[in-house]
């Protein structure tokens, strides 16, 4: 009596359609694949490249900073290194990480369908990440940007060779970069949007969702809606650059406090982008390994969509100090405030779910909790700064740094990597060393705090974000912040010579190595081209724990709290199961 | 056919129903939208002062109505499809209310507590504020004491 | 409670994952109308990024003329009313003949829906004649964006207000928002082009026009933006 009516291991004449999606072999079988799956890998193997070139910079900027006055390189380059970081971290790698990377992969196998509903769309929206990535590179070969990752005019847009006073060194690529991947972005949107809604399998109601498809839901929406306004706005800002609109300049007539709301009516929504999909795969997690349903199923899939929709309400309090109008600043003040409130609904609902869960303590689950802990670090700090009176005080320094590193850092690369952890076995066949796993999650965990509770800590004293050096006063946080960059650092080159040994001579993965009773652990690892040998039809919500078979639980699933009591049944029952289904 | 059977017991028969309207219809609409076209452009040629860009906007949104509705079937179609074009008009409000909102309104406040603050510069004003144009200002605020008339928004 | 739905997976099996149905339903959708559906909620999504795109334009315009109306005002004499109605009756026509391609193709016209197509095609390029001529015009009189307007006295409309200095800015608005709503009808001709050419084919009939219907209201969004720019820049 399987709740899940997915025979893994089915008999089929035509043994083809059943092979496992990595079985093609070739450069081209990637190339002009239309398979979800496999987009998705090189979605993930694309944001892994940006990740790792962000990171260098990272740990170029933190070196910069070590001792006071010029330690590696002089200004201009440190103004580029921290712009760069910026720039790639944000457009590069955590925007597309876990839509276009993990939920590329995930989202129609847990939603039971064979593919996204538009496949030659997602595959041009690699593309068109690539294109965009090959600007950026150009940007980057021709000497960089030192406008930050904000492009804030009238700096970014006053053109020296214009006979402006603004930044020299080469914004249009950069911005053009940005505006090209922002369309990635948009067609992933509008394929998720509609695969959610056309192409769930049968008994797969709204209600039976797993909550990393309610966010990933939710972050396309905001997607489809925030991320056309950041490709006009990069547009005039380009255009402003090159020909002297007057929007942006003032010089020319131009207001830049009006490029600033055009520019956060996307990148505060887009922090939602970031954040809202790591919440999901947070909601994931720790379903499976406390072993429950999660609770306030709804709350929590409702909050993703109230934490898409307040996105939209709060972008002017990135320029409370910026010469906003006072009334504008008190109603983005208020509504900022309201934020807070899906982000609660979501922590405790989380904390409750680990309540009288059987909790195992494996590595993606470290990863999960870590986010629970850190993000509500990062978002406590963010009422701080949606204090009107207390942020005149914290703006553009440290602080601010510290509280976005804990969202975005904290927040979704934990999810991500949690993520990536979590889903690894499925979609490599392959298993990971857990001993390695777990040292890497210590070292990043330890580095990331050392790194940013010294930049808490400065910033509220005063130490201003993005200059080139410091008062002697502010030594000491930033030597201690520079050592646990390279903890920091340390950590994630673990992590990557053990996912790299994994897929060189990892153990190969079971079907459902977590014990989870969500959908994507009921097919084949790694999964056919099309996903499932049946299409799926679903009798049971995703966590129904009580009404999912051991059958459909503990194939390939050794409880690590009671070895050996049900793992390795699942030969016997598998058979069993099969009679079962016909 | 016979591959088609309902595999999925929510949908009808799978095959796509779509509303088909009348030639006449259309070319009703058109007319109509013609007839709008004509309307503004006349109204362009006379003057009704601020309420010039509220009726341009009417005949506008009118005519867009037409053509969302009529000629690209939302009328006819799924109730989400119209669920999705109204909501981006919502955001689309919210980004034009929210921007004006602070350029409408920008050195306000100041003006109303007389803050010690150059309009022109920014910085503070050695002697107490600077009133810049003392005889124009101050029409909205004609309740205040005539110390405090409305400096302009910086921009 | 899952003998149901086993039997309802039994028969799905016996037609599994081979290809089935119609050569236009892609694998991966059960039915024509999953299909269908799927194509035009989609389209709906697309097109509200492609409002939310304009909108930024749209808001830049609503800030610069509420704080300079005079300028927009003087700027907008310069701008040529005929040519714009012209146009904007052009693409309401334009408009029509595509609603009217779609209509045929519901009802498995394939002769009329090409030459509806084909007329949308016309309409789309004389468009372009019509803007080009207006911007060359422009580029005469020195009414350019920002940094480039250097008004020649001499190609300016007789009798219109002075234009202030900072009328560039006026014309760097005109120029972003009228160019790319030109770029959209340059793609709105390709795709165009693409639908006719395989409505030429034969591939569309009254079971499958989804293409047809998706490049409609494409261009029906691009006649759309147009009669809120046309009032908006000409006539205010």
């Amino acid at each position: 009596m399987a709740a899940i009516t997915t025979t893994p291991g089915a008999h089929h004449d035509d043994a083809d359609p059943n092979a496992s999606f990595l079985e093609k072999k070739g450069l081209m079988s990637w190339l002009v694949t239309l398979d979800h799956k496999r987009i998705g890998i090189m979605y993930l193997i694309s944001v892994t490249i940006a990740f790792l070139l962000g990171g260098i910079f990272a740990l170029l900027v933190r070196a910069e900073l070590f001792t006071r006055g010029q330690t590696l390189f002089d200004a201009d380059t440190y103004n580029k290194m921290f712009s760069l970081h910026g720039v790639v971290m944000v457009f590069l790698f955590i925007i597309p990480s876990i839509p276009a990377g993990l939920g590329n992969i995930m989202l129609p196998v847990q939603l039971g369908t064979k593919d996204v509903a538009f496949p030659r769309l997602n595959l041009l929206s690699l593309y068109i990440y690539w294109f965009g990535a090959v600007f950026g590179l150009y940007s980057m070969i021709n000497g960089g940007v030192d406008t930050g990752w904000t492009f804030y005019t009238p700096y970014a847009s006053s053109d020296p060779a214009h006979g402006g006073v603004g930044s020299a060194t080469s914004v249009i690529p950069m911005t053009l970069a940005a505006f090209i991947m922002g369309f990635s972005s948009i067609l992933t949107g509008v394929n998720f949007i509609a695969t959610v809604h056309k192409m769930r399998a049968p008994g797969l109601t709204w209600r039976r969702l797993t909550l990393f498809t309610w966010a990933l839901y939710a972050t396309s929406i905001i997607q489809i809606l925030a991320t056309p306004v950041l490709a006009i706005t990069l547009l005039l800002l380009t255009m402003e650059r090159f020909l002297g609109l007057g929007i942006f300049d003032p010089r020319l007539g131009g207001d830049p406090v009006l490029y600033q709301h055009f520019f956060w009516f996307y990148s505060h929504p887009a922090v939602y982008i970031m954040i809202v999909p790591g919440m999901g795969v947070v909601s994931d997690i720790l379903a499976t390994f406390s072993r429950r349903e999660p609770v306030g199923y709804m709350a929590i899939a409702a909050s993703s969509l109230g934490l898409a929709l307040l996105g939209f309400l709060v972008w002017g309090h990135h320029l409370f100090v910026a010469g906003m109008s006072e009334w504008a600043t008190m109603v983005f003040s208020a509504l900022t405030f309201l934020v807070a409130i899906p982000s609660g609904v979501k922590v405790f609902n989380w904390v409750a779910t680990l309540y009288k869960g059987s909790i195992s303590l494996q590595s993606p689950m470290l990863w999960a909790l870590s986010f629970v802990f850190l993000f509500t670090i990062g978002g406590l700090t963010g009422l701080f700064l949606g204090m009107l009176a207390v942020d005149v005080h914290l703006h553009d320094t440290y602080f601010v740094v510290a509280h976005f590193h804990y969202v975005m850092v904290g927040g979704t690369v934990m999810g991500f990597v949690g993520g990536l952890h979590y889903w690894w076995p499925k979609f490599t066949g392959k298993m990971y060393e857990e001993g390695l796993a777990r040292i890497g999650w210590f070292l990043v965990f330890i580095g990331f705090n050392v790194t940013f509770i010294a930049q808490f800590i400065m910033g509220s004293r005063g130490m201003p974000r993005r200059y080139y050096d410091y008062l002697p006063q502010y030594e000491i946080f930033h030597q201690v912040s520079t050592i646990g960059s390279w903890i920091l650092g340390l950590g994630f080159l673990v992590l990557l010579v053990m996912f790299i040994r994994s897929l060189m001579n990892g153990k190969p993965a079971p079907r459902n190595p977590w014990g989870s009773a969500a959908l994507e652990w009921l097919t084949p690892t790694p999964p056919p081209t099309f996903n499932f040998v049946k299409d799926p039809v679903l009798t049971r919500g995703q966590y129904d724990y009580q009404l999912a078979t051991d059958d459909e639980l503990y194939e390939g699933f050794d409880d690590p709290l009671f070895p050996g009591l049900r793992g390795g049944k699942a030969p016997a029952k598998k058979a069993a199961a099969e009679g079962d289904h016909g | 056919m016979a591959t088609q059977t309902p595999a999925h017991p929510h949908k009808d028969d799978g095959a796509v129903h779509a509303h088909i309207s009348s030639t006449a219809f259309y070319v009703g609409v058109f007319l109509a939208l013609i007839a709008l076209t004509i309307l503004t452009v006349g109204q362009s040629y006379v003057d009704l002062g601020r309420m010039n860009l509220i009726v341009v906007i009417l005949i506008a949104t009118t005519k867009a109505s037409l053509v969302v509705t009529f000629f690209m079937h939302l009328r006819y179609d799924n109730k989400f499809n119209a669920l999705i074009f109204v909501s981006c008009l919502f955001f689309i409000g919210v980004f034009f209310a929210y921007t004006l909102n602070d350029t409408e309104r920008r050195g306000e406040l100041d003006a109303d507590q007389n803050v010690k603050v150059l309009p022109k510069t920014g910085e503070d004003a050695p002697g107490g504020f600077v009133q810049p144009t003392p005889a124009a200002a101050g029409g909205e605020h004609g309740a205040t004491p005539a110390s405090s008339g409305a400096a302009p928004a910086a921009h | 409670m899952s003998s149901e739905a086993t039997a309802a997976a039994d028969a799905h099996d016996d037609h599994g994952h081979g290809h089935h149905g119609p050569k236009w339903l892609a694998h991966h959708f059960d039915t024509p109308a999953q299909q269908f559906d799927a194509a035009k909620l989609g389209m709906w999504v697309f097109l509200a990024q492609e409002l939310l795109f304009f909108s930024g334009l749209f808001v830049a315009y609503g800030v610069y003329r509420s704080w300079y109306p005079e300028m927009f005002f003087a700027a907008s004499h310069q701008l040529d009313k005929i040519m714009g109605g012209a146009n904007t009756v052009v693409l309401l026509f334009s408009s029509f003949t595509a609603a009217m391609a779609v209509r045929s193709a519901q009802l498995g016209k394939q002769k009329a829906t090409g030459n509806f197509i084909l007329i949308t095609i016309v309409c789309a390029c004389f468009f372009l004649v019509v803007k080009y001529l207006e911007y060359t015009h422009k580029i005469h009189a020195g009414l350019l964006p920002g940094r480039y307007f250097h008004p020649h006295a001499e190609h300016l409309v007789a009798g219109a207000p002075a234009l202030p200095a900072n009328a560039g800015s006026f014309f760097g608005i005109y120029f972003m928002m009228t160019g790319i709503h030109g770029i959209h009808v340059i793609i709105g001709i390709g795709v165009l082009i693409w639908v006719w050419i395989r409505n030429n084919r034969g591939e569309f009939s009254k079971e499958y026009f989804t293409p047809v219907d998706i490049v409609a209201l494409y261009w029906h969004l691009v006649d759309l933006v147009w009669i809120y720019l046309f009032p908006l820049l000409y006539l205010v």
